[in-house]
């Protein structure tokens, strides 16, 4: 997969690194991706097409969130999305993940809400901050999204995270949301996440210099996941 | 001039070397003040970088001290070329020993970015220095360890996981064995059955006597063998053989509905919930 570097996307990401609203802080990442496969990437692609093929259930072959698992650019969508996340998050290995670990969105429309709505006071941020805030927040991010991939021609998909074993799980995350967007046709995959920390932990955190090698999550108080924020669906 | 000899680099180098035998745990900066004060600063630090550079020595951290330390022939082979931060995040892994450590906490204790981290793992991995391992525990996360070592129980799960899955096979077939045994032997303890199930080699991983154990447990939770203690003062062990009673798919209890009620506790006469408003009951007698 290979990191396309475009100047407008690049800008928002910077921005979403680090958004202090005041509540909790966001950690947003967004970066798009061209689907071609160099080097470790295709060696990986490789192997797990053929263990997509002989693992999958004669149900998953026939429907799954990525299309029927029997035909190749179905294995291809889900190879792509590991990868990407495989890019994004280089101290995770998502090697292991498959088809039921994602869904697909109906279309564009519910993502564009669901970012939206989470993403309200991150705009308010945005327009206080001086050399950024020219034009509103919402709509930079959606036309940059559109420059590099075309939204309406593109399929929408979401990783489901077992909220353990992943960037998602980590303690004090109250809300998150992922979206791929994926131009089967131009072969480019965006990606678009955001974490909100609570800002007690985040303070807490600066004081710790390793993490635990196991996550205990009953230690953390600061640990709470609203329900009905979480767009993760476990 | 007295107490000052101008000694050749090579003259030099070797100094610092015995000096460094002498502390084979590594030798500290004051240390080095103290045995080299002969030698001129500039001509210490010179023969240092020479070393360093040719992997003769290693300087690496402990507990924020800054030791240094010769490098063994064989070892100097190895880390021969490497840089100053390959070694320090090797050291680093070196001390993680057979649990290994997380990239991101390879981050945060070197201060390398990322980017750089993944270079230098690529060129330890190369040399053989390094290996990628996963953890059964949070099989995600990119976890490396000294090439050399054996992970620990910990981390591969021990000897209940081949290849990171649970392999319920296996267990299955130890089960069946060791009760096969302890039927044929009427009577027997941990320890022969140790050595049964490890005479016949049904396994390619070392069985210490708690894996054996907890096989045994397993039959003994399942009702299929007893644990008995042993006979006389002397006999500290705990024996087994197989279960006299077996645990009975129903008993009188089980077959009415109390025994299976959730708010039994609650129950009775007269109370809300009482035997003669029971709906469970109502239930259980129409027939």
């Amino acid at each position: 997969m290979k990191y396309l570097d475009l100047a407008p996307i690049s800008r928002i990401n910077t921005f979403l690194e680090n958004v202090d609203v005041g509540d909790y802080i966001v950690h947003g990442d967004l970066e798009a991706y061209s689907c071609k496969l160099a080097g470790l990437d295709k060696k990986l692609s490789k192997s797990l097409d053929a263990e997509v093929q002989t693992g999958s259930s004669p149900l998953q072959l026939s429907k799954s969130p990525v299309g029927p698992l029997v035909e190749s650019s179905s294995r291809k969508t889900l190879i792509y999305l590991i990868l990407t996340l495989n890019h994004i998050y280089p101290d995770y290995d998502f090697s292991l993940l498959r088809a039921h670990h994602f869904c697909k969105e109906d279309g564009v429309s519910r993502a564009e809400e669901t970012v939206d709505s989470h993403l309200l006071e991150v705009s308010k941020v945005w327009a206080k901050t001086p050399g950024l805030g020219e034009s509103p927040f919402l709509e930079c991010l959606w036309s940059s999204i559109d420059e590099a991939v075309v939204l309406r021609e593109c399929d929408v998909y979401s990783y489901r995270s077992n909220m353990e074993n992943d960037p998602f799980g980590e303690t004090a995350c109250v809300w998150s949301f992922n979206y791929f967007f994926y131009n089967k046709k131009l072969k480019r995959i965006l990606y678009l996440s955001c974490r909100a920390k609570s800002r007690a932990s985040a303070e807490e955190e600066e004081s710790e210099t390793v993490s635990k090698q196991y996550y205990t999550d009953d230690s953390d108080a600061e640990n709470e996941k609203y329900g009905m924020a979480n767009e993760m669906e476990v | 001039m007295s107490g000052i000899e101008i000694k050749s680099e090579k003259q030099v180098d070797d100094f610092i070397l015995e000096v460094l035998r002498q502390h084979p745990e590594g030798c500290s900066q004051e240390q080095f003040e103290r045995d080299l004060g002969s030698i001129p600063l500039q001509s210490r630090a010179d023969a240092l970088n020479r070393l360093l550079s040719k992997s003769r020595i290693q300087l690496f951290n402990r507990d924020g001290n800054l030791l240094y330390k010769e490098v063994s022939a064989e070892d100097a082979v190895k880390f021969r070329g490497l840089t100053n931060e390959e070694l320090m995040l090797y050291q680093i892994i070196k001390q993680s020993g057979n649990t290994g450590l997380w990239t991101k906490d390879m981050k945060i204790k070197t201060n390398l970015a990322q980017p750089n981290i993944q270079k230098i793992l690529k060129t330890l991995e190369t040399r053989k220095l390094v290996k990628s391992v996963k953890n059964i525990n949070n099989p995600s996360r990119k976890v490396f360890m000294l090439f050399d070592l054996e992970p620990s129980r910990e981390v591969t799960g021990g000897a209940w996981y081949t290849e990171n899955q649970f392999d319920a096979e296996y267990i299955e077939v130890l089960r069946e064995a060791c009760f096969q045994y302890i039927q044929r032997q009427g009577d027997t303890t941990l320890k022969h059955i140790a050595m049964f199930v490890r005479s016949r080699g049904f396994s390619k991983v070392e069985l210490r006597e708690e894996d054996i154990l907890s096989i045994v447990n397993t039959l003994l939770y399942d009702g299929r063998v007893d644990q008995v203690d042993g006979e006389g003062a002397e006999d500290l062990d705990d024996h087994f053989r197989p279960a006299v009673h077996s645990i009975p798919a129903t008993t009188a209890f089980t077959s009415i509905p109390c025994g299976t009620c959730p708010v039994l506790s609650e129950c009775k006469e007269g109370g809300l919930i009482s035997p003669q408003t029971c709906v469970y009951f109502d239930k259980f007698l129409e027939f």
